[in-house]
């Protein structure tokens, strides 16, 4: 058995089992974005960024935005069978409270173009731990993000964050 | 050899380059990405949160990343890079009134794909860690 960090046993065994849960759906939560790619948001994206390559106000959009497109807005909600928003809600309820982001990696298959319709699905990829932390005693949680334009796929991520408890709170026993 | 080819070979350094972080900055890239997130444009709810003020989203370090590659490249080449792919390892968050300097150069060229290695840092430490692929085929 590794090392818990002081983590319930029972605690542990319930993440691990939820884990494999949601992993085993799959590619799940497919959601289309609000809006086609669409020049306007192209342009604040650019003012905003400071960003100034012609290329991108002349009906493609910079491949970092690729993620832009199906954000929820404002508001908005992932829906209940999200695998990493029900990985999430697993570590909160069990008190890994905390969040930190800590990688993301990008791969672009190609630019989009405006008046494009994309969609995205989401999996889980892994959970790791119980780590120690400078932060906290927690999981590592990865997702997997993959766009499609129709059956093409334009653009994957990897997410990466930790659940923890935040380590005051720890150290006074909670 | 195209251009890009001659630019992007292993060693080659890109130039320092400071962005100022304005609230304005922060809260409009923010938005800019979509991303509503409060602790990102509401500095009340940050705090209390337990950070020091409202602090930079991880879309807009990503295309911090981007644009300075791609800033240098097309500055030295007329055009602008074919990047397929930024992986971003975050540290020190970004706050309002901090400087962002990026420093990077390139790792290896490897069957059309240059690596390169970008770092932004604020006064914290090492914000972004990113490796970002340019094609130079």
């Amino acid at each position: 058995m590794s090392e818990l960090f002081g983590v319930d046993e029972a605690v542990h065994e319930k993440v691990m089992a939820e884990a494999e849960r949601i992993k085993a759906l799959g590619e799940a939560a497919e959601r289309e974005a609000r809006d086609p790619v669409n020049q306007p948001t192209i342009n604040n994206w650019l003012e905003a960024m400071g960003n100034t390559d012609p290329r991108w106000r002349a009906g493609e959009a910079p491949p970092s935005m690729a993620q832009v497109w199906t954000m929820y807005g404002l508001g908005g909600k992932p829906p209940a069978d999200d695998p990493l928003h029900g990985m999430m809600g697993v570590l909160t309820e069990t008190g890994f409270t905390a969040v930190l982001g800590t990688n993301c990696e990008q791969e672009y298959h190609r630019t989009l173009k405006v008046g494009e319709q994309v969609r995205v699905t989401t999996a889980l990829d892994s959970v790791v731990g119980p780590k120690r932390t400078g932060m906290g005693v927690g999981y590592f949680v990865t997702s997997r993000n993959t766009w499609y334009v129709g059956d093409e796929v334009v653009a994957t991520m990897l997410f990466r964050v930790l659940k923890f408890v935040p380590r005051s709170r720890e150290e006074a026993g909670a | 050899m195209s251009v890009v080819t001659d630019l992007l070979v292993p060693g080659a350094t890109l130039p320092e380059w400071s962005v100022p972080l304005t609230p304005t900055v922060i809260v409009s890239t923010a938005i800019a990405t979509r991303d509503f997130q409060d602790v990102h444009h509401d500095r009340d709810i940050a705090q209390a949160a337990g950070s020091k003020d409202v602090f930079m989203n991880i879309l807009t370090s990503t295309a911090f990343v981007e644009r300075y590659v791609n800033d240098w490249v097309r500055e030295q080449t007329g055009e602008g890079a074919v990047v397929r792919g930024i992986a971003i390892r975050l540290g020190a968050p970004a706050y309002p009134y901090d400087t962002l300097t990026f420093t990077g150069s390139v790792e290896s060229v490897e069957d059309g794909v240059a690596v390169l290695k970008v770092t932004g840092s604020v006064s914290l430490g090492d914000h972004v860690i990113g490796t970002v692929k340019v094609a130079v085929a």
